[in-house]
């Protein structure tokens, strides 16, 4: 007993009845709170706002590349969601949940907020001021700007600035592009991105596309699969096969998902063409005598597919046309990654799908504004010169290859190499850490911007293969802070720091873009007599324009006269391949620091806020591996750490492992989740184009000891779910019987 | 048992602190009489002038010129400072009084009024002007301060206005629960709707 008596029974005591009296005393209380708040009231306000009521407002994804045409709902000057523009030839009204989270961008509390110099914050002018000072002197051929995809009038302002400048070191870089689809396409098509029509297609065969979840232009691909599915088209129900390593959203869609040795991807569209060809398919001459030594035997011990497989799918591809042949990233990502791409799009010759279902697309009439694709071997030429000493000022921009070049680049050695390095960043990511002076951006529900999207659709009922599109990023609300800049304001003040006079016309980028736009009025869809101000209004309305694009033309000409397709060799040191999994929220980490994308369950191992590495049951078993052990990956470059999930959808010589995650910046959303894969990515090459081959890291797998519960959504593998013994339902195939079609 | 009592009164003495100062920071929530607190808000606005009957010297203006968002949206809405604007400044005879001149002193610094809310509701509660609005006074013709008397209490005999019902969850259903006539020209009638999911979600 203490000296004043109070023991904690009789405190208790007292508290509960004292707890009553106010609880007591409470009665009737209701929790309205009269007088507490203010109701603050506009001072003025603009005709068209309700309070409570939405507006909408048009404008373009920035989510990723496809360019999707959206609108924002906005209530009382602040936005809160965004929805697609149902008249957008693109997406026509839908959305992905990488583009929802757009607004969580916008929001993020982690935005870099004013310049920074070193850390330091300071003014804008005197940001500005250092940039001249640090050009002071400094040759165009010593400037190097890096920028992700571009297009539109940002990317003309940033050409004038180039000029200026005298530099032509503009370097394009996406960590992850369809490059090698590019070139093979142009080899075999004579366009780098023609349209496909799934939607016209009776059958789809897609060599590790994952049209539905992170390829191209995803939401796109979506709408023409939902045709391609559709029991009551003239065609009939289409039927989807997807040959690659590890499942994808798309590959989980299929009726037939086969799983093929990585690698050996061309090896099967081989044998394919060598299967078609005995069931009485004509294959053009030279294509007859390159597949010839690709028997089904022999293919099927190569690719682990078996032969009546084989024999089953050209069977399914000779009997129904058109169909579809599609190469996209897991066939890609070799050193003969163009080979399997050409072999690949052999298939689409052979099968005359070329001009039925693979479409000419229109090229921009613009040059200026049309869109500039990344790829690596940009980024490794920048390397390149970095390493050497060649540049001495280094500018980036909406790219952070400080966190997504492989570590055998060592990029971030070389770029600390040049002398001042600026970077213009919504976030602090890896690249903006490591530069001298930071500019922030506004965000892209804050800015003024149009794009011009690279994968260009058919509008319904247009039918011209001249379609372009011009799609205009308006903001939806007034800036967050007040320190940030657009991208096309920042190069107007540089381009006015060496050309005063020429942009003086200019207050600021929004007139830059409206005077570009209303000067090209009739090429944009406009009449010669309409009212500036009427057409920008409707134009801002609308949120695109139709160009008239150049009409292109595809052709047949692939040709298998170069296709040089090794075997694979084992490696003993390193058995497993290793194939970087780009998942349809996380793509390639630039939007880590989203919460939304981090929570939500990707969607074939449900897991959330983690990486992961997906191992066969098979090959797990062999290794001792249940899942939830923490694994070493570890390839000749490098070794991560991380959880351990058994997946049968991807082939036993195979591990997956997601990219995207392992931030050592950005946030407090990305910072420190999951593994980076690509710091232990060895620096292999595609032979023709020189684009990184994403898959050809062998790997080995080692148990820490280590094991962890995986935070994911699904139940216990082999538990039941909600209780319930049996919840398969066995369902009728609707008028296909798939089991024997596929 | 002794010190029983000296920790009560310790208690006591405590909570006694701190309601004083609760007192002092913030109006009480309820009064006796079940109205809301008297509040104070930075120009005492005179419903009674604008609203109030012609044979108390008032201008019988519908509610609704100034709370123009309650027949279309969620909230009533507070007026913009242009709205009060745009009439004074054609009305002379009062120019100089001291809430008018205040008001233009708002005006003139754009800076917007800091009205107190005086009707507040939880956030778990959605309570949508319109529906309301667009039943009783669009479709069964009912007059506007009746209608909105309903919630409001009699406002156009206010200078400030003070909440007169007690906007509880059990007097919205008291009401929801009455038999309304369905329009105007029929003797047919119809509850509010009784679901929780209406006013909470």
């Amino acid at each position: 007993m203490t000296e004043n008596d109070f023991n904690r029974r009789d405190f208790l005591k007292v508290l509960g009845w004292g707890g009553t009296a106010v609880a007591l005393s409470g009665c009737g209380n209701t929790s309205i709170q009269d007088g507490q708040e203010t109701v603050t009231s506009y001072v003025t306000l603009p005709s068209y706002v309700i309070p409570s009521i939405s507006n909408y407002f048009n404008s373009t994804c920035a989510q990723c590349e496809a360019g999707c045409n959206i609108m924002g709902r906005v209530r009382e000057g602040r936005v809160l969601k965004a929805e697609g523009n149902p008249n957008s030839p693109i997406n026509r009204g839908r959305m992905c949940g990488l583009g929802l989270s757009g607004v969580q961008a916008h929001y993020n509390p982690d935005r870099v907020r004013q310049p920074l110099l070193k850390g330091e914050a300071i003014a804008w002018d005197k940001a500005l001021g250092v940039i001249a000072d640090k050009l002071n002197g400094v040759k165009g051929a010593e400037v190097a700007f890096l920028t992700g995809n571009m297009s539109g009038h940002v990317q003309a302002l940033l050409g004038n600035y180039m000029d200026e400048l005298g530099s032509k070191n503009h370097f394009s870089y996406e960590a992850i592009s369809p490059a090698v689809l590019r070139a093979a396409n142009k080899k075999a098509y004579g366009v780098s991105m023609p349209r496909y029509r799934i939607d016209k297609a009776r059958v789809v065969v897609s060599f590790g596309a994952d049209f539905l979840g992170a390829w191209v232009s995803p939401v796109h691909f979506s709408q023409q699969y939902a045709q391609f599915r559709k029991g009551n088209r003239p065609e009939g129900r289409g039927v989807l096969v997807q040959i690659e390593p590890k499942m994808t959203l798309t590959g989980a869609n299929a009726d037939r998902w086969i799983a093929v040795r990585p690698g050996s991807e061309g090896v099967l569209a081989l044998g394919i063409i060598n299967a078609l060809g005995k069931a009485g398919l004509a294959i053009p001459a030279d294509i007859a005598a390159a597949s010839k030594a690709y028997t089904t035997e022999r293919v099927s011990s190569e690719t682990d597919v078996s032969a009546e497989q084989i024999e089953k799918l050209a069977a399914l591809l000779k009997e129904r046309t058109p169909s579809l042949v599609l190469a996209g990233s897991a066939a890609e990502g070799y050193a003969h990654g163009s080979q399997n791409a050409a072999a690949i799009a052999l298939l689409n010759r052979v099968l005359g799908n070329v001009g039925k279902t693979v479409e000419a697309s229109a090229s921009v009439p613009f040059p200026q504004i049309a869109p500039t694709v990344g790829n690596r071997a940009s980024l490794v030429s920048l390397n390149d010169g970095l390493a050497a000493g060649k540049y001495k000022v280094v500018f980036s921009y909406g790219v952070n290859p400080v966190f997504s070049a492989p570590a055998a680049l060592k990029f971030k050695d070389n770029y600390a190499k040049a002398d001042f390095k600026v970077a213009f960043a919504q976030y602090l990511d890896e690249t903006a850490q490591a530069a001298d002076l930071v500019l922030p951006l506004d965000s892209a529900m804050e800015d003024w911007a149009t794009v011009v999207p690279e994968y260009m659709v058919t509008p319904e009922g247009a039918g011209s293969a001249a379609y372009a599109q011009m799609s205009f990023r308006q903001p939806l609300m007034d800036k967050l802070y007040p320190d940030t800049r657009g991208i096309g304001d920042i190069l107007l003040a540089l381009l006015k720091q060496r050309k005063a006079d020429k942009y003086k016309e200019f207050d600021d980028f929004y007139a830059y873009l409206r005077s570009a736009v209303l000067k090209n009025k009739v090429a944009l869809g406009g009449k010669a007599t309409d009212d500036d101000d009427a057409f920008w209004d409707e134009t801002l309305s609308k949120g695109f324009l139709p160009m008239k694009g150049i009409a292109g033309t595809v052709s047949a000409k692939a040709s298998a006269s170069d296709l040089k397709l090794p075997s694979a060799a084992a490696d003993r040191d390193y058995p497993l391949r290793l194939i970087p999994s780009i998942s349809a929220s996380m793509r390639d980490g630039r939007n880590a620091n989203e919460p939304w994308l981090q929570e939500s369950p990707d969607p074939l191992t449900t897991i959330v806020w983690d990486s992961w590495v997906e191992i066969n049951p098979k090959t797990a078993a062999k290794l001792g591996i249940v899942e939830g052990d923490i694994v070493e990956v570890t390839s000749r470059s490098g070794t991560i750490r991380t959880q351990a999930y058994l997946f049968p959808g991807i082939h036993p010589d195979a591990v997956s492992v997601p990219v995207g995650y392992g931030h050592e910046a950005m946030g407090r959303y990305a910072k420190g989740v999951g593994a980076n894969v690509f710091a232990m990515l060895d620096a292999v090459f595609d032979k023709e184009t020189g684009e990184l081959a994403l898959n050809e890291t062998g790997v080995k797998i080692s148990k820490t000891g280590q094991r962890v519960l995986i935070v994911k959504e699904e139940g216990p593998v082999g538990g039941s779910q909600a209780g319930k013994k049996k919840i398969a339902v066995q369902v009728a195939a609707d008028k296909v019987d798939l089991s024997k079609e596929v | 048992m002794q010190h029983i009592l000296r920790l009560f009164i310790l208690l006591v003495g405590l909570f006694a602190g701190t309601g004083s100062y609760a007192a002092d920071a913030a109006p009480k929530l309820t009064t006796p009489d079940d109205l809301g607190p008297q509040i104070e808000q930075p120009i005492e606005f005179p419903h009674f002038r604008h609203a109030g009957d012609a044979k108390d010297g008032g201008m019988q203006i519908n509610c609704m010129y100034c709370h123009t968002y309650a027949r279309r949206s969620m909230v009533a809405g507070i007026p913009p400072v242009q709205k009060c604007i745009g009439c004074h400044q054609s009305i002379e005879s009062v120019r100089d009084k001291p809430r008018i001149q205040k008001l233009f002193e708002y005006w003139d610094a754009k800076k917007p009024i800091p009205w107190k809310k005086v009707h507040d509701l939880p956030d778990f509660v959605r309570f949508n002007h319109e529906r309301h609005i667009q039943r009783f006074y669009f479709q069964q013709d009912r007059p506007y301060q009746e209608v909105c008397g309903y919630c409001h209490g009699n406002v156009k005999a206010m200078t400030v206005a003070q909440r007169q019902k007690p906007l509880t969850m059990g007097w919205c259903a008291s009401c929801h629960q009455k038999d309304h006539p369905v329009s105007a020209n029929s003797t047919e009638t119809g509850h509010g709707p009784n679901d929780c999911f209406t006013c909470h979600k």
